[in-house]
C-alpha cells in the first residue's frame, strides 16, 4: 500500500463545486447564528418584559425558513450536478439535516417568543427564574453545536450528549414544579402553562442541538453516532 | 443431453481442474475466486514495474472495480489476469503470482489459451467478428470443437438471453453483426464471452464508447452477470463503479492505494489520497 498523500487542502478541480460546498457550509453557519438570535431574543423578550424583542423573534423564524430553502435546493443542486462521494458527499448531505434542525430551533424560538407575549400581558409570576438555568444550557448546548460543526470539533460535539441528560433533568424538575405552582396559585395557571410549553421548547432546542452534533461528527468520522451515542465511534 | 443441460444438473469443474495445474482450489472456492499476491509486472523486461507488489483477493460472484488516474496500471493488472500480456514480448510479471481459485495462472502447465477461456475479457469499443450474430456467438463453442447444431443452437439463445440481446435479434440471428448497434455490438461481445462459460469476466470501460442509454442497459446487464460470473471491471466513470460495482480498488502510480467494499470506498475512504482522487481533488 502506498503511504497517505501528505496533502491537507487540495482544492476540487471543478472551481464551482467547492464555491457551492463552500456556500453551503456558510449558509448554514448564517442559520445557526440567526436561529440563536431568535432564541436570544424570544428567552429576553419573556425576562426583561419586552414585547418587541418577541416580536423581532417571531419576524426572523421566515428568514430562517428562506435560508433552510436555500440549503435544500444547493444542496439538490450539488448532488445534481457534481454527484459528490466521501467527505464531500457527507457534507452535502449533513448540510440538509443540519439546517432541518436550526430551523426546527428557530420555530421553538418562535413559539417561545409567542407565549412570552401572552405571559407578558398577565402579571409577573416570581418563579419565572427557574426557566433561567434551564435557558442558559440549551443555548450553550445550541452555540456549541454550531462551533463544533463550524470548526469540526469531535471533541466538543460529543460532549452535548451529556450535557443533553443535564438539560433533561432540569426540565424535569421544572416541569414539576409548576405543575404544583399551577396547583397553589390559580389565578396564574395560564403563565404557568406557558412556562410549561417553554421549558418543553428549551428541552427540545437541547435535543436538536445534539442531533446537529451528530450530523458534525458523521462529516468528519464518516460514523453514524445516531441513537448509539459516542461509544460507536470505538468500535 | 445437450452442454448446458449438463452445467445446470452438474457442478461446473473446478478452475485448478480445467487449467490443469495440481494447486489446491477447492480450498478457495467460497473465498477469493482469484488471488493476487505481491504481483509486480514490467513492460521492458523487468527494467521498470509498472505494477508494484500489488495484492487483492477477488471475491466470487461478484463486481470489482478498478478505478484509477490513466497509466495507473488497472489495465495492465486486468491483462495479467487473462495473460494478455504475453503477446507483448518484453512483458514480464517480476515478482509475485495470480492464482485463479488456488492455481498459478502463470504455472508452466498453463496454457494461456485455455485460460482465456475461463477468464473472457469485454473490451472498450467493441468488436464483432465480421460474421453473423449466431456465428459470433458460437465461435467460441466451434473453436472448441462443439459441432452439434443443437448445442449451438441452444448456447447461442441462453447467451443471447444472458447478455439481454436475445429480444432485439431473436428473428435476425443469421444477419451481420456489423449491422447492430454500438450498445447492442457490446452486449453482443458480452454474449460471444459467456457463451464459452467462464469463471471470469474481465470488461475494460465496456461503456466509455456508448450513449446514456446504452451504458445504463450494459449496467444492468453487468449487476445481473453477477448471479453466474466473478465480473472485474476497469472504469475511468466513478459513477459507473458506484453504479455496478461490490468492491473498489483504487490504483496509482502503479501501486493498490486502497480496496474496500464500493459504499465504504465511496462514502468514507480510509486513505486521503483516495478521498482526494475520488472527489476531484487529485492534486
Amino acid at each position: 500500500m502506498a503511504s497517505e498523500s501528505e496533502s491537507t487542502d487540495l482544492r476540487h478541480s471543478l472551481g464551482n463545486f467547492e464555491e457551492a460546498l463552500r456556500e453551503s457550509r456558510s449558509l448554514v453557519i448564517k442559520m445557526g447564528s440567526l436561529a440563536q438570535q431568535n432564541l436570544t431574543n424570544a428567552m429576553n423578550g419573556l425576562l426583561q418584559r419586552d414585547e418587541d424583542l418577541c416580536n423581532d423573534a417571531i419576524a426572523e423564524d421566515e428568514e430562517v425558513n428562506a435560508i433552510e430553502r436555500s440549503i435544500d435546493q444547493g444542496g439538490m443542486e450539488i448532488l445534481m450536478r457534481f454527484n459528490p462521494v466521501a467527505t464531500d458527499l457527507r457534507s452535502v448531505l449533513a448540510a440538509m439535516k443540519i439546517a432541518n434542525n436550526i430551523e426546527r430551533i428557530s420555530d421553538q424560538a418562535e413559539n417561545i417568543a409567542r407565549r412570552a407575549r401572552k405571559i407578558l400581558k398577565k402579571k409577573e409570576v416570581e418563579d419565572i427564574r427557574l426557566i433561567e438555568p434551564i435557558y442558559d444550557a440549551a443555548t450553550a448546548m445550541l452555540q456549541d453545536a454550531a462551533k463544533a460543526y463550524a470548526e469540526s470539533d469531535t471533541e466538543l460535539a460529543l460532549t452535548l450528549f451529556e450535557r443533553d441528560k443535564h438539560l433533561n433533568k432540569l426540565h424535569r424538575k421544572a416541569i414539576k414544579h409548576y405543575t404544583q405552582a399551577m396547583e397553589a396559585d390559580t389565578e396564574n395557571i395560564k403563565t404557568y402553562l406557558h412556562l410549561i410549553f417553554i421549558v418543553r421548547c428549551l428541552e427540545r432546542i437541547g435535543d436538536h442541538s445534539v442531533n446537529i452534533c451528530e450530523e458534525a461528527v458523521y462529516i468528519t468520522h464518516g460514523t453514524s453516532i445516531k441513537h448509539v451515542g459516542p461509544s460507536a465511534l470505538e468500535s | 443431453m445437450s452442454k448446458q443441460d449438463k452445467k445446470s444438473k452438474e457442478p461446473k469443474p473446478k478452475a485448478t481442474e480445467r487449467i490443469d495445474t495440481s494447486s489446491d482450489g477447492a480450498r478457495h472456492l467460497n473465498e477469493a475466486l482469484l488471488d493476487v499476491q505481491k504481483l509486480s509486472f514490467s513492460y521492458d523486461m523487468g527494467k521498470t514495474d509498472t505494477l508494484k507488489k500489488i495484492s487483492l483477493e477477488i471475491p466470487k460472484q461478484k463486481v470489482t472495480a478498478f478505478i484509477g488516474p490513466s497509466g495507473c496500471g488497472k489495465s495492465t493488472l486486468l491483462r495479467c489476469f487473462n495473460r494478455m500480456n504475453d503477446t507483448i514480448p518484453t512483458a514480464r510479471i517480476t515478482h509475485g503470482n495470480v492464482k485463479i481459485m488456488g492455481a498459478d495462472i502463470y504455472g508452466p502447465k498453463v496454457d494461456p489459451i485455455r485460460l482465456r477461456k475461463q477468464v473472457g475479457m469485454v473490451f472498450q469499443k467493441s468488436n464483432p467478428f465480421p460474421k453473423s450474430i449466431y456465428e459470433n456467438v458460437a465461435f467460441g463453442l466451434r473453436i472448441a470443437g462443439e459441432r452439434k447444431k443443437s448445442v449451438l443452437d441452444e448456447a447461442v439463445e441462453k447467451s443471447l438471453k444472458g447478455a439481454a440481446l436475445w429480444d432485439e435479434v431473436k428473428d435476425r440471428l443469421g444477419e451481420s453483426a456489423l449491422g447492430l448497434s454500438g450498445g447492442q455490438q457490446q452486449r453482443l461481445c458480452i454474449a460471444r464471452t459467456i457463451a464459452v462459460e467462464p469463471e471470469v469476466i474481465l470488461m475494460d470501460e465496456p461503456c466509455s464508447a456508448l450513449d446514456p442509454i446504452a451504458t445504463a442497459v450494459v449496467e444492468e446487464l453487468i449487476t445481473k452477470l453477477r448471479e453466474d460470473f466473478t465480473v472485474v471491471i476497469v472504469t475511468h466513470n466513478m459513477q459507473q463503479a458506484t453504479r455496478v460495482s461490490d468492491h473498489t480498488a483504487f490504483f496509482y502510480l502503479g501501486e493498490l492505494i486502497e480496496y474496500d467494499t464500493t459504499q465504504q470506498l465511496f462514502t468514507n475512504p480510509s486513505i486521503k489520497q483516495t478521498e482526494d482522487y475520488i472527489s476531484g481533488r487529485f492534486g
